[in-house]
């Protein structure tokens, strides 16, 4: 754990805010919020930094008399003006999750590509070299419990209805104590074919605590699996990030997450089992699937569009849908505020503008401060200026003598200077 | 950028207080005059008629800092007034300098109408000296005429003669009925008084001091700039409609710590083809303006002092920028090597309105 605490969680990694136009991850909200003002909302007329893309179309509509057409900076993909984005307020919930799955993946790659410079192998490790895990004592005894908990729940639920336990066989000896279950960290070397339960590892993520107890059902390890040309992912958005999904190891360990996300959407899926007397169920809301469905998920893809329409679709769920999801991140007041504000920026803005405006005309000071006389005037009664008339000869001027010249502009001396 | 910017070699040694280019088409020839008392001729051209990178053709001293000069008919004339208080014609080819009339105070501003013939001068002594040329080029007569405040600048067009004052206010005078009213005035050095109603009284649209005002090519309004880094348009015609198109902008300011350091807009120059327009603020920037669009065409970098004078040629290929330390408040020292010349080669659309979007 010491190794751990060096390096961010993947917990503090999934946590941090990040741009849904360019994927940029930033320390905080406040952060994003401006970069997203300075990079996607700015005007390239004038250089106004409005809030949204919305906003900013509205005032190139009415300032400059152009149609914005796409987001500035953005990727080919996500330049639409359709999405209303604010810091991550209205981020649609597939590329959310898309985006933690390149986020999990990124991190347990590098995580493991640590572990491989260090030369410590990861507590998981064991599968792969064949050895049972020395450190399944290492995750504490509280987690333990609970995912046992959560196992015997899930196998009281597809005892009573489920019909996914039928489909697929329980994995026999599969108790929630089993090495590949209870191993912390555990991080697949990227070259890792898929290697039985090895990749459902990583204690390190809140998601596996929730996760995990789907597994037993899935039976890892089955022979059965259709060959990686098999493989086709209609359910996630085209993601712009290399490497993404290339080898194959990283499915399986993406699949808990997906999981996870899933069982956040679990009051929204009709087609989940009942399971009235079980309190924890939210939590294993594993869905009906059969089992090519099953085989599916487990090579890594969502589920069918069936099951989970608005996920595996792409939809943008509704805000009240995934509320829960994202409570840490915004109530739904603050972002009904919000949405009512970034509707009707230009008013606001512009009542703002105009005191401001005001108060600097208040602070400005003038370079040049006296209103009554012209800066030539007083440059022409400098002693250097001063014509002396006498040059002239002997005509008729002669009895003006300089000093009236000089002082030709007398007021000079009374005037107030005005203070500005 | 696609103009190319050089400096005038031999500038003037002390402050420059006006830059007029020659109204002869293509005409390459401008004046200088400067504090250092003297009138200073170049042109961009060299024997050949080539255009470069300018020389000095010479220099006219006075007894006293010139404070503006103006071409008269042919680039071969010049009118010249100063803290001498003498309006002086100059004739480039033959060095030959005639007093036209004498004011009792500095004088100001001078100009010249070819269409009336007419040399007007503005003093401190708060009167317009009206100098009715002959084709002989020698004064006819001169008529004096009163105004109600020192004028600091002015500006004229085919028709009309605008002429900014202290205390905010500004004439217009129509030049035909100036020409005819001071033609019945006796001639000779000794100007008579005659009073002429302006043909417009207006004040200022600007709260301060007026600095410049610029006339549009196309005789249909002014722009006028004041202490107060603000620059207003305007137009002749009095009907309400005209007038409500009247505006001021605010330029040639910077922020610095919360405070808006305001500088004054020294000097304006309308461009003969495109009826854009030029600003020169003691900031030491130049901007060009589409008065008619509202819009900021260009501004060019800053230079390294106060902006003294702007001009176009006469056929619109070149900016001439003249700067010097401004007299601000609390500064009165020329520091030598910083009065200096520039003249921007602009590019075929560069000082051209972009048109309202």
């Amino acid at each position: 754990m010491g190794k751990k605490r060096r390096s961010p969680t993947l917990e503090e990694v999934l946590a941090r805010p990040w741009c849904y136009y360019c994927e940029r991850d930033f320390d905080d909200l406040k952060i994003l919020i401006s970069h997203q003002k300075a990079k996607h909302f700015k005007c390239e007329r004038c250089g106004r930094r409005l809030n949204t893309a919305g906003g900013l179309s509205v005032h190139m509509s009415q300032v400059h008399k152009e149609q914005l057409t796409a987001v500035d900076n953005a990727l080919s993909n996500r330049s639409s003006l359709d999405v209303e984005i604010f810091g991550m307020e209205g981020v649609p919930e597939d590329v959310i999750q898309s985006h933690n799955q390149r986020v999990i993946a990124q991190f347990q790659q590098s995580e493991a590509e640590r572990q491989a410079i260090t030369g410590n192998p990861p507590s998981g490790a064991s599968t792969a070299t064949g050895q049972p895990a020395k450190k399944p004592k290492v995750e504490n005894i509280s987690d333990l419990k609970k995912r046992l908990a959560e196992h015997k729940a899930k196998k009281a639920e597809s005892r009573a209805g489920g019909s996914s336990g039928e489909a697929t066989p329980v994995g026999a000896g599969q108790t929630p104590t089993t090495a590949g279950f209870t191993q912390p960290p555990t991080i697949a070397a990227p070259t890792q074919p898929f290697s039985y339960p090895q990749p459902y590892g990583g204690a390190g993520s809140p998601y596996q605590a929730t996760a995990s107890p789907v597994y037993p059902n899935f039976s890892p390890g089955q022979p059965q699996y259709p060959p990686p040309t098999q493989y086709s992912t209609p359910g996630y958005s085209p993601q712009p990030v290399p490497g993404f999904g290339n080898t194959p190891s990283q499915f399986p360990q993406q699949q808990p997450q997906i999981n996870s996300l899933q069982t956040t959407f679990a009051p929204r899926s009709g087609s989940l089992p009942s399971a009235p007397s079980l309190p924890q169920r939210p939590a294993v809301g594993a869905p009906q699937v059969n089992a090519y469905q099953l085989q599916q998920m487990h090579m890594g893809h969502p589920l069918p569009t069936t099951a989970v329409p608005g996920v595996a679709n792409g939809e943008k769920p509704e805000p009240t849908a995934f509320s829960s999801s994202v409570d840490d991140l915004i109530s739904g007041a603050a972002k009904q505020a919000d949405l009512a504000a970034a509707a009707t920026p230009k008013p606001a803005e512009g009542a703002e503008e105009k005191p401001s405006k005001k108060d600097k005309s208040k602070q400005s000071r003038l370079v040049y401060s006296d209103n009554e006389t012209s800066p030539e005037e007083k440059m022409a009664k400098l002693p250097r200026y001063a014509f002396v008339p006498d040059r002239r000869g002997e005509t008729a001027l002669q009895e003006l003598p300089p000093s009236v010249v000089v002082g030709q502009v007398p007021i000079s001396e009374a005037t107030v200077m005005p203070d500005p | 950028m696609t103009s190319n910017q050089f400096t005038i070699t031999s500038p003037p040694t002390d402050a420059i207080s006006a830059l007029k280019f020659s109204h002869a088409p293509d005409s390459t020839r401008f004046v200088v005059s400067s504090w250092d008392k003297n009138v200073y001729v170049y042109d961009l051209r060299d024997e050949n008629g080539v255009a470069g990178e300018g020389k000095l053709l010479q220099k006219f001293e006075h007894r006293a800092p010139v404070l503006d000069v103006c071409f008269g008919a042919t680039e071969d004339e010049i009118f010249t007034a100063g803290l001498d208080w003498d309006v002086k014609r100059i004739d480039i080819a033959s060095s030959s300098q005639t007093v036209l009339s004498s004011h009792d105070a500095g004088v100001r501003s001078v100009v010249y109408s070819k269409e009336h013939n007419m040399v007007i001068s503005a003093s401190w002594d708060n009167t317009l000296h009206v100098h009715r040329l002959a084709d002989d080029r020698t004064v006819t007569n001169t008529a004096s005429i009163p105004l109600p405040s020192k004028p600091f600048s002015m500006s004229l067009t085919a028709t009309k003669l605008v002429v900014g004052m202290a205390s905010r206010a500004l004439h217009i005078y129509d030049l035909k009925s100036l020409s005819l009213l001071t033609g019945q005035a006796e001639g000779g050095t000794a100007p008579a008084k005659v009073e002429i109603e302006p043909w417009q009284r207006r004040e200022s649209s600007l709260k301060f001091m007026t600095r410049c005002v610029a006339c549009m090519p196309d005789d249909a309004g002014y722009a006028s700039s004041s202490i107060e880094g603000r620059v207003a348009v305007e137009w002749f015609d009095p009907s309400a409609e005209s007038q409500a198109r009247k505006y001021a902008f605010k330029c040639h300011r910077q922020a610095s710590d919360d405070v808006d350091v305001v500088y004054p807009v020294n000097s304006l120059a309308f461009h003969p083809v495109h009826g854009t327009f030029a600003s020169g603020g003691g900031d030491g920037v130049v901007a060009l303006w589409d008065g008619i669009a509202k819009r900021r065409i260009r501004q060019y970098q800053r230079y390294p002092s106060s902006i003294a004078a702007v001009g176009f040629s006469s056929n619109g290929k070149y900016l001439a920028i003249a700067i010097s330390p401004g007299y601000e408040d609390g500064k009165d020292d020329v520091v030598d090597g910083t009065v200096k010349i520039y003249v921007r080669e602009l590019g075929e659309t560069e000082a051209k309105g972009k048109g309202a979007k």
